[in-house]
């Protein structure tokens, strides 16, 4: 019945299992950034890869060039004009919450991010919305919510909101900045996001 | 002498030796430095040596790995590990790779300013503000971006990560999970610097004990192990062996020197009175060296004990002689001549070790002439009236009496002597190889699987070489530093050539005043600063005010004094200054460590362009002070020799029964050495004193023969207080020959072959002629 009614409510388990992927896999993105020391959000875009080694890789093209490989525990840091930079996820919750959220979301690993996250779905094919909050201190301290947004077996946006209230939003499938609405403050990209899914899905 | 007097003089003797005992024993300091037994430096270069080899950050240095399971609990056994060690106070400082912010203390956060390369080509202006502010941008949105903006209000350019990138280790290995691993990825690697110098086996033992403790606590995975080395480590293991092989050869000789004296004298009571004199004199020496020198050395007391064995042949001549009727007084009254001689001579062969300038040595010295002494005076004034008058004689074993005939018989080939000498002097004169051994490791060598292990973790630490290092000479730490920067760039040149793979002075951790002036110059004022700010901020969406943090603090660091080295103290710098900057009573020395050193030659070049910077070469340096060391013991010997010579004369008053004595003894001497050269034995300064102990052992069987009297009964006394004497001490350096540590084995076949010839020597060249029964 599920596969036939859009309106049937998502759990967790179906929608992992409609969210994997066999890698590899790669997406564009366009990142929003919003910080308290900021007077407007900067934006970054780029490419998302699942490669078949199970690593993920962020590369940014504009306004920079960098590319982050995480593979397993380490993370590897290169851009234009300094020397790469290693360092291990210990170091870095945010992108452990990354890692664990986006690579289990591509590989369905329900264990993965339950391991990390405690995680609640609402919505339906339609349009959903999977909230992620931290288990551990570690990563509580970095990361209050990761909340991601998509239609059927398609993630659209992530959001990644920190405990001091800054934030970045993800938005995949999109090239630049100019498919973004005119105004990125927060509320309109968050309503743009949960829009793009409801638009997708009619 | 009554039984009752015996008894109170038995008594009142033991009670000496208790007493004596136990004062010993609370008195005595045990050193160990093994400094001790190296020349005293006569020149401010090689007292910089000495102090290097044994002090020096390469021999402090221990390197660790951790391996056995996942590398992800060997990381964190590696974290864990750093943190208890930290906490100890054996260690001056660890390193596990991780970059520790923290680690910096709020004192320091200031200086960064001073301290990072920065300010040397660029200014806060408006166009590198901008500038930075656009990467610190790139880093919000980067991984980064956590660590970035804990940082950016106070520190927007980022210096203080400038400065640790300084300050890490020049050469590092890969990091997995935070911390260094091998190329594999299988083994976490650690170094730690020791507080104890390399060269203290106790302090090294010391922390050997916290370091495994440390990794019992810190262990995440039980099939996890720790692997330590380096000097120190080597330096406790090699103790650990020689001292436990020489126990358990030790307790089988005292087993065997029982059993010999039992089967020699059937009395439990003359083996006890045997051994009071041997006891006495290893007090008497203890007692000596603690006297004059306040501490004894470790080996002093290792080796003195086996040089006053020799003391052990005093009271078996008088068992020997012992017979029925015979008052043990005149026993001793008649023998004393004669053993006054050898124990005379002993000590005159000895004394040549007070004057060799070694420390070590004329403990040694001290150490065995007070012990023989006491042991001959002992053997003639207290252990006659203790012995048993009737007593079971020597001289009823008609085996003796067989053997003495048939020695009767032998012919006296005295050309023998002439043949052996001048084959050994052949020997010695025609081989083209080295006859000494100038290498320090040679005495005690480290298993070859362990030194390549070592060098393998070296080579993936990119730790220091240990025989290389240039040294600044100066007579300030200014002045030090100062040519530490200057020659900085001539050090990266030869990196960029590839004729080493790193370096590392106290220059990198601590600019020079001058540099530090320079760089406080160039800071803008606080007004400067804040139009540059402004300038950035409207090319950049940072909000106005939030780095007034930053702009304070450029404002501090414009009205900070320079940093000199005593300011580092109480920092994680200190240490690693400190082990690279010394001061050496007003006089200070600058160590520049190379890593992968390729070709030690392009250094020459340094050398020889800066006055007060000299390339050390610790193997060749310690070579030459060793070199040097024996030739001086060398003359002490044969002044000695000389001496030897003329206490015998003045003894026997009698040309030809000077050399009879002294045939055997000089022949047996050349005939060791070169009977070791031929085998292809480089001799040592232990090979030298078991040939003066073998000596004096000859000396003392020929003294014994040559004193055999004309009646059939006293010679065959005589042979068999040399048999008993020869077999015992044959007995005790053949075990240590078997040993697998060469210090004992060089010693043991040295002696053991030197108690063979002299013993054979003296049958063939000192017997007196003719007297047959």
């Amino acid at each position: 019945m599920s596969g036939t009614s859009l309106a049937t409510d998502l759990d967790t388990g179906s929608l992992l299992q409609k969210l994997a992927r066999p890698a590899p896999e790669s997406t564009s993105f366009v990142e929003v950034r919003y910080s308290s020391m900021l007077t407007e959000p900067i934006v970054a875009s780029g490419e998302l890869e699942h490669r078949t080694d199970g690593a993920l890789v962020r590369r940014v093209i504009s306004p920079y060039a960098e590319t982050t490989v995480l593979a397993g525990e380490t993370v590897l840091l290169e851009r234009e004009g300094s020397k790469p930079r290693q360092f291990s996820l210990d170091r870095a919750p945010e992108l452990r919450g990354m890692l664990a959220s986006f690579g289990a979301l591509l590989e369905g690993n329900r264990e993965m991010i339950e391991r990390h996250f405690s995680v609640t779905t609402t919505g339906n094919d339609a349009g959903w919305e999977m909230q992620l909050t931290p288990r551990d201190r570690k990563l509580k301290a970095r990361i209050a919510l990761i909340r991601v947004n998509g239609v059927e077996g398609n993630p659209r946006c992530f959001t990644m909101v920190e405990p001091d209230g800054d934030a970045s939003l993800m938005a995949l499938g999109i090239q630049n900045r100019s498919a973004l609405p005119a105004s990125l403050d927060r509320q309109s990209l968050q309503a743009w996001c949960t829009d793009r899914t409801k638009v997708v899905a009619k | 002498m009554t039984p009752g007097r015996k008894g109170l003089l038995l008594a009142a003797w033991l009670a000496t030796v208790a007493a004596l005992g136990w004062v010993v024993d609370r008195e005595l300091v045990v050193g160990s430095d093994l400094r001790l037994f190296m020349p005293a430096p006569r020149t401010p270069q090689e007292k910089l040596i000495l102090e290097e080899i044994g002090e020096g950050p390469a021999s402090r240095m221990l390197l660790l790995s951790i391996s056995g399971a996942q590398p992800s609990a060997a990381a964190e056994t590696s974290r864990a590990l750093v943190a208890e060690l930290r906490q100890d106070g054996e260690f001056r400082w660890v390193a596990n790779g991780e970059s520790n912010l923290d680690a910096i203390p709020e004192k320091l956060f200031a200086y960064r300013y001073l301290l990072s390369s920065t300010l040397d080509h660029s200014r806060l202006d408006s166009t590198f503000l901008t500038a930075q502010l656009k990467e610190r941008l790139h880093d919000m949105t980067s991984p980064a971006a956590g660590l970035v903006e804990s940082l950016l209000t106070r520190d927007p350019t980022l210096e203080l990560l400038n400065v640790v990138e300084t300050w890490q280790p020049p050469m590092q290995p890969q990091t997995l999970h935070d911390v260094w691993f091998d190329k594999a990825g299988s083994q976490a690697l650690l170094v730690a610097e020791t507080g104890a110098a390399g060269f203290d086996p106790q302090g090294q033992r010391r922390a050997a004990d916290a370091l495994k403790r440390a990794f019992e606590k810190a262990r995440t995975d039980p099939a996890l192990e720790l692997i330590v080395s380096g000097p120190g480590a080597f330096s406790v293991l090699m103790k650990d062996r020689t001292q436990g092989e020489a126990q358990w050869l030790g307790g089988l000789a005292t087993i065997g020197m029982i059993a010999l004296l039992l089967v020699a004298y059937r009395s439990v009571y003359v083996l006890i009175l045997g051994l009071l004199p041997l006891v006495s004199a290893g007090l008497a020496g203890l007692a000596a060296v603690s006297t004059f020198f306040g501490a004894v050395h470790g080996i002093t007391l290792a080796f003195g004990f086996t040089l006053i064995g020799v003391a052990q042949d005093y009271p078996m001549h008088l068992f020997s002689h012992q017979h029925g009727g015979l008052d043990p007084r005149d026993n001793a009254r008649a023998l004393w001549p004669t053993l006054a001689t050898g124990v005379a001579s002993t000590c005159i062969a000895y004394l040549a070790f007070l004057f060799s300038g070694v420390g070590g040595l004329a403990q040694l010295s001290v150490f065995t002439v007070a012990g023989l002494a006491v042991a001959g005076l002992t053997t003639r004034f207290l252990l006659p009236p203790l012995m048993q008058v009737k007593t079971r004689d020597a001289a009823d074993s008609a085996l003796l009496g067989w053997i003495w005939e048939s020695i009767a018989l032998l012919p006296r080939p005295l050309w023998l002597g002439v043949a052996v000498a001048a084959c050994s002097i052949g020997i010695l004169l025609i081989s083209s190889r080295p006859l000494w051994q100038d290498a320090l490791g040679g005495l005690t060598p480290v298993p070859a699987p362990l030194i390549e292990r070592d060098s393998t973790l070296r080579r993936e630490l990119g730790a220091p070489d240990v025989r290389y290092m240039l040294v600044i000479q100066a007579n300030d730490a200014q002045s030090v530093l100062v040519r530490a920067a200057a020659i900085d760039p001539e050090l990266a040149a030869l990196v960029a050539r590839g004729a080493l793979d790193g370096y590392d002075h106290a220059a990198r951790y601590l600019p020079t005043l001058e540099q530090q002036e320079h760089r406080r110059a160039n800071l803008p004022s606080t007004r400067v600063l804040e139009e540059s700010l402004a300038t950035a901020l409207r090319a950049t969406p940072f909000r106005p005010g939030i780095f007034l943090p930053f702009v304070a603090d450029v404002e501090r660091a414009r009205n900070l004094p320079a940093l000199g080295p005593e300011d580092l103290a109480g920092t994680p710098m200190e240490a690693r200054v400190n082990s690279l900057l010394l001061d050496r009573d007003g006089h200070w020395t600058g160590l520049v460590t190379l890593t992968g050193l390729r070709d030690p030659a392009a250094l020459g070049s340094l050398d020889a362009d800066f006055p007060d910077v000299t390339l050390l070469d610790l193997k060749q340096a310690t070579e030459s002070l060793v070199a040097h060391q024996r030739t001086r013991i060398l003359y002490c010997l044969a002044a000695s020799a000389v001496l030897l010579v003329l206490v015998v004369a003045f003894a026997l008053r009698d040309a030809t029964r000077v050399r009879r004595v002294l045939a055997p003894m000089a022949l047996t001497t050349l005939v060791v050495l070169a009977g070791l050269h031929a085998a292809g034995v480089s001799l040592t300064l232990f090979h030298l004193i078991a040939l003066v102990l073998a000596a004096g052992l000859g000396l003392d069987y020929a003294l014994f023969f040559e004193h055999a009297a004309d009646e059939p009964a006293e010679q065959r006394r005589t042979l068999h207080a040399v048999l008993v004497c020869s077999t015992s001490t044959l007995m005790v350096f053949a075990l240590l020959a078997l040993s697998s540590l060469p210090v004992l084995r060089d010693i043991g076949l040295t002696v053991s072959a030197g108690v063979i010839s002299n013993f054979l020597l003296a049958l063939l060249l000192t017997r007196p002629q003719g007297r047959t029964s």
